[in-house]
């Protein structure tokens, strides 16, 4: 048996998340500047190419990092189970995926078709070392539960969207598109939201929103049935996208109904919690959850509608339910990361975690965020405005940045002056 | 009669009940809040010590791993018990901010401890110890803490 998820040691070291987290808000940053550089009406259809750069510098650049640092970070914890030579394989995944979404942005942007190949190749390999290597992690599993359930179904999801993803970024590559280009993009796009986000954040919801805030267990129909009934939801929805388009919008609702009920949960389940402590990652739990309703609902009606508003779909699910979740994630992961490590290292005067991140400032992040949300939905209909917020979002993203980099830096301060110099150490060092 | 590892998991979650009591009694008042800090002290140490003094000791004996997993628990029952220590000096000093900076770490780090222990150490406990479940969970309930 495993015993490797339970030690302290043989945790994952602390660069192999904080890698991921650190860039995650500097490619949003990247997104912002070439929003503020594009006109609203090319990034309302969703598939000229400044819409597709922007989009993925911050589903893979900001959403995917932060995803698959958390996740590397968490599979001990939430099953047990550790990754292979965890920081090796986060290493040159890291590299890969650094190089490859800087290349998508680049040879995309600038129609460079040799750097679009090669991100394509980079992307493939970043993502399938780090996918393959949990899904074989998940084998050790000892105690399968729902959430546990979810993050396996919800890396196959991911899985599928990578190779479909290197498929398309290469047809831009080659400069041939098959004739169900357009059909594999949609696939990728509802799959890699639906599929693997938005599953892998019900399954963390189940634990997380009990455990952290006190609230509420999700009931047992929700954490045996729920990810099942979306699973099959999406699979349908592509039966039908492939063979009786017009019915596919039924999946849709199907899907859309699945999420709505889990929005809804998530803000009830907060609102029933016991802990009435309330901080930034209490405000993005919310946001999200209304960001959410609002998406599901444009989402099913939006095939009414021609798909005219798949780009106010995007921002809010994308950008309002998912952004605002691993945003909230950040905050509380990173000063805890930071504590822990120094913890078990023997340090004792650590700042506490509350102390790492200034309050106000993560509180200005957030309401520049939600408003630059807000923004981007009305550029749609008033062109002009999307600079102004484009300019708060790249702000708000800084203001990310620096508040993460605030809490990394009392780390490598720490273990720079090494301020303790107590007996605890010695307890600790006696204990191991 | 329930199993080791319902009964220890269902006493996480008394905690976790008196952790959030604990929380609002010092949100209303600091100055009042010192009963409902000791309740959740006093609860926690019972759960560590029926950990460390009849559970841990009952599997480390049975598997012969007293370097395993029981180790690094007990190696993170002494980080909560150093994070209690200064929640209570916050609360003698009236120092809401040290207080609730010290609960929000010690909940994460409890609850990260907590999901390691329902997900691997009790199911382990559970197969090694089952036949004698009765008599471990008897000595648990009937401990006096130290």
């Amino acid at each position: 048996m495993d015993f490797d998820g339970l030690s302290v040691d043989q945790a994952p070291p602390i660069s192999a998340p904080l890698r991921f987290f650190l860039t995650a808000p500097l490619f949003a940053i990247l997104a912002g500047i070439l929003i503020l550089f594009s006109d609203a009406v090319t990034l309302s259809s969703r598939y000229s190419v400044e819409t597709i750069v922007i989009t993925h510098a911050i589903t893979i650049g900001f959403l995917g990092f932060v995803m698959l640092g958390a996740l590397v970070q968490m599979l001990p914890v939430l099953a047990g189970v550790r990754i292979a030579k965890v920081g090796i394989v986060s290493k040159i995944s890291y590299v890969f995926l650094l190089f490859g979404t800087l290349f998508m942005i680049f040879g995309l942007w600038f129609d460079i078709s040799k750097i679009t190949l090669l991100a394509s190749f980079f992307l493939l390999c970043g993502f399938l070392i780090l996918i393959i290597s949990m899904l074989l992690a998940f084998r050790g599993v000892v105690h399968v539960t729902a959430s546990i359930r979810a993050m396996i179904t919800g890396l196959f999801f991911a899985l599928i969207i990578t190779l479909m993803g290197a498929h398309l970024l290469a047809s831009y590559g080659v400069g041939k598109f098959s004739a169900l280009h357009h059909v594999f993009a949609n696939v990728h796009s509802v799959w890699a939201i639906f599929g693997f986000a938005g599953i892998l954040i019900i399954g963390v919801a189940f634990h997380i929103l009990p455990m952290f805030y006190v609230a509420p267990r999700f009931k047992r129909f929700c954490k045996k049935s729920v990810v099942m009934l979306i699973t099959t939801g999406l699979i349908l929805w592509l039966f039908l996208n492939l063979f009786f388009d017009f019915y596919s919008t039924i999946a849709k609702i199907w899907i859309a109904l699945f999420f709505w009920a889990f929005a809804t949960t998530v803000y009830l389940k907060l609102n029933a919690r016991r802990r009435k402590v309330s901080d930034v990652t209490v405000w993005y739990w919310r946001s999200a959850a209304i960001f959410m309703t609002l998406g599901t609902f444009a989402w099913s009606i939006n095939d009414f509608l021609d798909e005219k508003y798949i780009v106010i779909v995007s921002i809010l699910i994308g950008g309002g339910f998912i952004f605002s979740i691993m945003s909230g994630m950040l905050y509380k992961i990173v000063p805890f990361l930071v504590w822990f490590h120094l913890n078990a290292k023997g340090y004792m005067s650590i700042p506490t975690m509350n102390d790492m991140i200034d309050k106000r400032l993560s509180k200005s992040q957030f309401i520049l965020f939600i408003l630059s949300l807000i923004g981007f939905i009305l550029s749609f209909f008033i062109p002009s405005l999307l600079s102004v917020f484009a300019i708060t979002f790249i702000l708000s993203m800084a203001v990310l940045e620096y508040n993460i980099v605030s809490a990394v830096l009392i780390y490598y301060k720490t273990l720079k002056r090494k301020p303790d110099f107590d007996m605890s150490m010695f307890t600790m060092k006696a204990e191991n | 009669m329930s199993s080791i590892k319902e009964f220890l998991a269902e006493d996480h979650g008394r905690c976790d009940e008196l952790f959030a009591n604990m929380e609002d009694a010092v949100a209303n008042s600091i100055e009042s809040a010192k009963d409902a800090y000791e309740e959740f002290a006093k609860n926690t140490e019972k759960h560590f010590q029926m950990e460390e003094r009849v559970m841990f000791l009952e599997f480390e004996n049975k598997t012969g791993m007293t370097q395993g997993p029981t180790a690094i628990m007990r190696h993170e029952h002494t980080q909560m018990r150093g994070l209690l220590e200064e929640m209570r000096k916050a609360i003698e000093a009236k120092d809401k901010d040290k207080f609730f900076g010290n609960s929000e770490t010690l909940m994460i780090l409890m609850q990260q401890h907590n999901m390691k222990e329902e997900q691997m150490l009790y199911p382990m406990a559970q197969q090694h110890l089952s036949a004698d479940a009765e008599r471990i969970i008897d000595m648990m309930n009937s401990m006096v803490i130290e």
